[in-house]
């Protein structure tokens, strides 16, 4: 059995950690083992991105099984959760079902400041060659409202202030007691960064942490959640409202 | 082998609750019967579907088919939402409420004529895990259907632990050139 804590760069041994992610796939890294390498997983993307592999091979033997219907309590008790928790949650104001060039969102030119910014991306970033870590200069995101494919929301992450700001450009009807909480989701699929609460309308500016800004390298996709006013979350829990790709810009 | 359950997973990613429905219909009984098997009760079985769904409502849109199948990926939902339950219980439930049957619906399928209706995924993965030793092969795929502790698996196979222990890392350690 291989153990974490007797020598802790040992994880960074292919040899080893490929074995204990295997073994965390399959069910055999248990109790204090297994909460350690959840704690490394968390910050060392390969770990998790190994074992997304193995799990995901693994859950072929999912075939074998023979099937057992459960009860109709379990589908009905999932239909009243969705309907507790409907997309309705958030409403982006006056929302039109005119064409989006056409919307008082565009004329107001807060979506041609969200198109510009996905304009900026694609001069500034060549998905096929990638970008040198060290000449990033900052990273941005154009974020979309999920029902309607419009962009409400543009984000920047400055290496030079070390601050992420993000401008939610329509003001966005949320629920009483409940507020919106920033993520950041990585590539690899491992479980999203919290950044922060942030205002329903305006600007928020939010500092980020050398550590932060290493690990946006990592970064695929912005994402906002609406989450209960007051509740400390680990990871979204509520209905998401706003997403877009996190892209790197050269200094 | 066309995936199914992806374009039912994408249209609930939308927010289309008809398609998630109908996903909950078709993938519901393999998985109710993997949460079975792991969590020994009827009663904690359909908890941890029912949060292994609920999640799946809400992640929805974080699943990616080029990292493999919808099923796949709802599985390890609702696994690892039962190995997280298990672990916040004090005591493991009993198997008291249900038949143990050990790994037959495993080895029946394991014949060449049963193969044959299976995804070459798991095809591979059973040429991978009939290359091991018995006892290694069992111990693993004991582990992954049960979620059994190595202290359980050396009870039930009346075995040492270290023993128990050596099968299952020289197991996967045998399994990992073939499944890469």
């Amino acid at each position: 059995m291989h153990e974490l804590k007797s020598t802790p760069k040992r994880y960074q041994n292919p040899e080893v950690f490929e074995l204990l992610a295997m073994e965390y796939a399959v069910g055999s890294l248990q109790g204090r083992a297994r909460e350690r390498f959840e704690v490394l997983m968390d910050t060392h993307f390969y770990l998790k991105a190994t074992v997304d592999a193995y799990e995901a091979k693994f859950a072929n033997l999912v075939e074998l099984l023979p099937e057992k219907k459960p009860s109709d309590a379990v589908w009905n008790n999932i239909q009243a959760h969705i309907k507790e928790n409907p997309v309705e949650d958030v409403t982006v104001e006056q929302e039109v079902k005119t064409p989006w060039w056409q919307t008082s969102f565009f004329k107001q030119g807060f979506g041609m400041a969200a198109a510009l910014a996905v304009v900026v991306i694609a001069l500034n970033v060549d998905p096929k060659t990638g970008i040198d870590p060290a000449a990033i200069a900052s990273y941005t995101a154009a974020m979309e409202y999920d029902a309607n494919g419009e962009a409400i929301a543009t984000t920047k992450i400055q290496k030079s202030e070390m601050k992420l700001t993000i401008d939610i450009m329509k003001p966005m009807v949320v629920a009483d007691g409940m507020e919106l909480t920033l993520w950041c989701h990585p590539k690899s699929g491992a479980k999203p960064m919290k950044m922060g609460t942030i205002s329903k309308t305006g600007i928020t500016k939010l500092d980020i942490s050398e550590e932060e800004w290493i690990n946006l390298q990592n970064i695929g996709s912005l994402a906002v959640t609406v989450e209960k006013q007051g509740k400390e979350v680990v990871e979204p829990t509520g209905r998401r409202i706003l997403k877009g790709q996190l892209s790197p810009i050269k200094s | 082998m066309e995936d199914i359950y992806a374009d039912l997973l994408h249209k609930t990613a939308k927010g289309d609750q008809l398609a998630f429905k109908q996903l909950y219909e078709q993938a519901s009984p393999k998985l109710m019967s993997l949460s079975l098997r792991l969590m020994r009760t009827e009663a904690l079985a359909e908890d941890v579907l029912q949060e292994g769904f609920i999640k799946i409502w809400d992640k929805a849109d974080t699943y990616t088919p080029g990292k493999g199948k919808a099923m796949t990926w709802m599985s390890t939902v609702i696994r690892n939402k039962g190995l997280d339950k298990l672990r916040s219980l004090k005591t493991k439930p009993s198997e008291t409420e249900i038949e143990y049957e050990g790994l037959d619906f495993a080895s029946s399928e394991l014949e060449p004529e049963g193969l044959q209706d299976l995804s070459q995924d798991i095809q591979g993965l059973m040429t991978c895990l009939n290359k091991l030793k018995p006892d290694q092969k069992e111990c693993i795929l004991l582990s992954y259907y049960y979620g059994h502790t190595h202290q359980e698996l050396a009870d039930k196979l009346d075995k040492p632990l270290g023993t128990i222990k050596a099968w299952i890392r020289r197991g996967l350690e045998d399994l990992r050139p073939c499944m890469n």
